[in-house]
């Protein structure tokens, strides 16, 4: 099998391969880069917390530029809310890389960054969590009160909030059918710029739950809107972090040729499926990244004495990357059935399109 | 078996058993020796 070095770890080349290809059949569904899961996964296979952070920031970059093409053809792009948001996310993306340096010259970027990762997907999972079991509440009783039920549905109030701030300039986004201060979508770019410098990733991961939650957009349409942000976010953090020293590109490119495939498929699936499945996809991706990353920081906070620890993390990252990309699949087969009036689990009629 | 497939809660324990049964047998076998 193909292996080769990376800052004194060997590394399997199917390994790199798998989670890109893993990671862009996700990011490509849920419109993440995928790169919340890449930077711990390469901390739990051995990668320094600082070569994960840049090596990751670089291949998103790539595969966000796939994804983005198929996004337009679908028609997810708000280009008012995209270009609106690129400033803001240049900016943070500085700052986030300037943060995860300092952790590096002081020699603690691995525990520093799982631990982050750790803290910031587990947030993120209990919020998301909380807003798909009130959207999917409220598409059970539009079904039983006999109403039609749409690609999209929004449940939650706080984008009114959000879009009646008056300071200017205001902005009309035609596509998504919002008006709103320009300053909240920057603010929005440079708080998800910080996080995709320092964690080497796309940012999407936040930005989409900012996107539908903070802007109020459309699930669909945050996702092909983030995307745009994330080539951004991601050439210009892997223009950094390559400066910097951060980077491995022979890993890059293996992971690359794994997520081109993978991202075509990924967002082709969108198609087949309502909004709430991509909250329960992005909920479960969340969870189940944590936790392998919880496991490897267990690990190394106690000095690398719990040997097992190790070995499970590694098994649960590697089984969650296949988890993941199983349930996107089997979704689409039971789109497929479903469409031809075949029989489906009870509970895939709400998440999945019918026509 | 039933109840993996009609639930969805079921559905999503099964194909994480399955993967991370399979991640394992990979792991074991084909890539821990080459990463140590």
């Amino acid at each position: 099998m193909f292996d080769f070095t990376v800052a004194g770890h060997v590394v399997p080349v199917l390994l790199l391969v798998l989670t890109g290809f893993t990671v862009g059949i996700v990011g490509g569904f849920i419109g993440v880069g995928g790169g919340y899961m890449v930077t711990p996964a390469l901390i739990v296979f051995g990668f320094p917390g600082y070569m994960a952070s840049g090596t990751d920031a670089c291949h998103i970059a790539g595969k966000a530029v796939i994804s983005s093409i198929r996004h337009r053809q679908l028609g997810n792009i708000d280009w008012t809310i995209a270009l609106s948001m690129v400033g803001g996310t240049m900016l943070g993306v500085e700052l986030g890389v300037r943060l995860l340096n300092y952790t590096k010259a002081i020699g603690l970027s691995g525990v520093v960054l799982l631990a982050a990762s750790v803290c910031v997907m587990l947030g993120l999972f209990i919020y998301t969590q909380l807003e798909t079991q009130k959207s999917h509440k409220k598409l059970e009783e539009d079904r039983k009160a006999g109403k039609e039920i749409g690609r999209e549905m929004k449940v939650s109030k706080v984008p009114l909030y959000f879009q009646r701030i008056p300071i200017m300039p205001i902005i009309k986004a035609k596509k998504a059918r919002l008006v709103i201060s320009m300053w909240v979508i920057v603010i929005v770019g440079v708080a998800t710029g910080i996080l995709a410098g320092f964690l080497g990733v796309g940012g999407g991961f936040i930005r989409v739950p900012a996107l539908v939650y903070v802007v109020g957009t459309t699930s669909h349409l945050a996702v092909g809107t983030d995307l745009v942000e994330i080539v951004v976010s991601g050439g210009y953090g892997a223009l950094r972090q390559s400066m910097s020293g951060n980077v491995d590109f022979m890993a890059v490119f293996f992971m690359i040729i794994g997520a081109m495939i993978g991202a075509q498929f990924g967002s082709l699936a969108t198609s087949f499926v309502r909004g709430p499945a991509i909250r329960y996809i992005l909920s479960y991706s969340l969870v189940l990244a944590t936790t392998g990353a919880a496991m490897r920081l267990v690990y190394v906070l106690t000095g690398g004495t719990i040997e097992w620890l190790a070995f499970v993390a590694v098994v649960f990252t590697l089984g969650e990357m296949i988890f993941l990309c199983l349930f996107i699949v089997s979704l689409v087969w039971f789109s497929l059935r479903h469409q031809h009036g075949k029989t489906v689990p009870e509970w895939v009629p709400p998440l999945v399109v019918s026509t | 078996m039933k109840w993996f497939i009609n639930n969805m809660f079921g559905y999503w324990i099964l194909l994480l058993a399955i993967s991370c049964g399979f991640s394992a047998i990979v792991y074991q076998y084909f890539l821990r020796d080459l990463m140590k």
